[in-house]
């Protein structure tokens, strides 16, 4: 049965999730600032952007120096040796 | 296949040959040539927005024209061109065919750019590369504008002609041991961006005789004083230019393609992707041309569907760059100078895909509609992509077509100042859009941050031009004097080329 545990959240969380905005409603007649939402989600946008842009490009320099020709650690490749690539 | 320059040939054997090396030759010259031209412009419009008011360019009339001009040149007379001049080099010999199907169709599909560039550059149109109506159809003056429709109507006859022969050179004249999954990507890429063409541009070539008509008063599609509508020039523009950007983009990762296994050491990590995402990025081009008009009343529903359709082609652009990045982990990479130019094409590739995630985003679109944002992010895609994986094949070819070695040290000076120069011109312009900054304009007012966002770029587009001066001295020098290349291994990476140019090839 506790192996199922976590399925079972799952399940309980997906099956709540059209609740959601019954309990988030906003109080009516609230002032609703467009330009500032608009700016809100082209901030939390380019926080994603960011993030993602950090660990692309991250992997790019990695790759770089772990697997220049020059670095101690480097050795030529099954295909190179095989003469095949 | 090597420009022999040991025995050279008199000029008119080539300009008048058909064989698809010569006419290769021929796209790369003159493509070149309106590179530098175009980017001629390119550094006279940031000279002039270095400070606010007149500075080089007399008036905003001129700047139009200087702008238009640098964008026609720069997309129809100098992208595609190259695009077909690799793939007049080197498709035959990947599909081991012993010329282009069409060889003749070959050569009169070159031969019409450049009467279409002198049509363009004499005329010097003013209504931006877009021919914006109803301004191009009512008051551009002259026959500039009827110039640059017919040097564009040429440039599209030979783009579909380019087209037809190469999809029947690799579907049809590939050898019969090569199965289609064994093509290499590149000649995919040609088939994927020559489908798009033949797809895409007769509805341009269609708005173009629509707005000739209507500058000639027989018709009013495009003009709203006889009751036509200039937004359904914008539809037809951009059903043919969106899938355009793929056609531009779709081969410059074909030549990423070649260039990264080999200076990794190792096979592409995943070609039956590569091949998918071509396919999947030629088909969702088409969903996605009314994105550039979210600001033109279009519904909800009709936004809604564009923004996704949009959207649809990050999947395909991730597996690309995931392709890239998984070949060359494990590997033994050397940086030569085209492998330069490939890494620095994926780093800027997915940026330059960020920025238009944004502008794809219907909410946010609105922010920067029409201002300096759209710019950095269509030049980032232009110059930080396309360009980055044309010159480093530029390089990669480079001994093949002259049998000598372009200067290494030229190579890498060159890129590392193109690589600033693009970071500081086109990301600067993606915060100056922010800031307000509208584009095409001629003239801005004195705001201090306006005026140091726009003379950082302007310092990035002149350390790009002194990168320039410095490629064309490489490619000059190294065509007359560089060292013969050995052209089994010209960069001595420890093994013969995976296709067979020479020795498997009697036909080369």
């Amino acid at each position: 049965m506790t192996h199922r545990a976590p399925s079972l959240a799952i399940l309980a969380l997906a099956l709540s999730i059209p609740a959601l905005p019954a309990l988030a409603a906003t109080e009516p007649g609230e002032y609703l600032d467009r330009r500032a939402e608009i700016w809100n989600l082209f901030f939390r946008m380019m926080t994603v952007a960011f993030t993602i842009g950090t660990v692309v490009s991250g992997t790019i320099v990695w790759l770089c120096l772990r697997f220049r020709e020059s670095n101690p650690k480097a050795a030529p490749t099954k295909y190179e040796e095989a003469g095949e690539w | 296949m090597v420009m022999e320059l040991a025995r050279p040939r008199p000029i008119w054997q080539i300009m008048f040959s058909t064989h698809h090396t010569d006419v290769g030759l021929l796209y790369l010259i003159t493509s070149l040539a309106f590179m530098f031209m175009g980017g001629a412009l390119a550094l006279s419009i940031r000279a002039e927005l270095f400070f606010p008011g007149a500075q080089i360019i007399g008036d905003a009339m001129t700047f139009n024209r200087i702008f238009t001009v640098h964008g026609t040149t720069l997309i129809f007379l100098f992208i595609l061109p190259f695009a077909s001049a690799v793939g007049n080099y080197f498709v035959p010999i990947m599909v081991r065919y012993k010329d282009m199907a069409y060889p003749k169709l070959n050569a009169i599909a070159f031969w019409m750019i450049p009467p279409a560039g002198a049509l363009i550059w004499l005329g010097f149109a003013d209504f931006t590369w877009y021919a914006t109506p109803p301004y191009s159809v009512i008051s551009a003056p002259g026959p500039a504008a009827d110039m640059w429709i017919f040097g564009l109507k040429i440039l599209g006859v030979s783009s579909i002609l380019g087209a037809i022969n190469f999809i029947v050179t690799i579907l049809k004249c590939k050898h019969p041991d090569m199965p289609i999954s064994r093509v290499p990507l590149l000649a995919w890429s040609f088939l994927s961006s020559s489908l798009i063409v033949l797809v895409a541009l007769p509805t341009f070539a269609a708005a173009l005789l629509m707005l000739l008509t209507d500058r000639l008063g027989a018709s009013g599609f495009f003009n709203p004083a006889v009751g036509g509508d200039p937004i359904a020039y914008a539809h037809l523009f951009w059903f043919t230019f969106h899938p355009e950007v793929y056609v531009l983009v779709i081969p410059a990762i074909g030549m990423m393609y070649e260039i990264i296994p080999r200076f990794s050491r190792k096979p592409i990590f995943s070609a039956s992707s590569g091949i998918a995402a071509f396919v999947l990025l030629s088909i969702v081009g088409f969903a996605s041309w009314a994105h550039h008009m979210y600001a033109t009343g279009m519904s909800f529903t009709e936004k809604t569907v564009f923004m996704v359709g949009t959207l649809a082609a990050v999947p395909a652009s991730a597996m690309h760059v995931f392709n890239f990045l998984a070949t060359m982990w494990g590997g033994r990479i050397r940086f030569s100078t085209p492998m330069l130019w490939a890494i620095g094409g994926i780093a800027l590739f997915f940026s330059a895909g960020a920025g238009g995630v944004v502008n794809s985003a219907m909410p946010l679109d609105f922010v920067t509609h029409d201002s300096y944002w759209v710019v950095g992010h269509f030049h980032l895609f232009v110059m930080g992509t396309i360009l980055f994986g044309s010159v480093g094949y530029l390089y990669y070819m480079f001994p093949y077509v002259t049998g000598r070695m372009y200067n290494e040290r030229m190579g890498n000076i060159h890129f590392v100042l193109s690589f600033v120069g693009t970071v500081m011109v086109f990301f600067t312009q993606h915060v100056l859009g922010l800031f307000g900054m509208p584009r095409r304009v001629y003239d801005y007012p004195p705001i201090p941050e306006w005026i140091a966002m726009n003379q950082i770029a302007s310092v990035g587009a002149m350390i790009i031009g002194v990168s320039m001066v410095i490629f064309l001295a490489n490619m000059l020098h190294s065509t007359a004097r560089g060292r013969p290349a050995d052209l089994d291994d010209p960069w001595g990476l420890g093994a013969k080329y995976y296709y067979p140019y020479e020795r498997k090839n009697p036909q080369h």
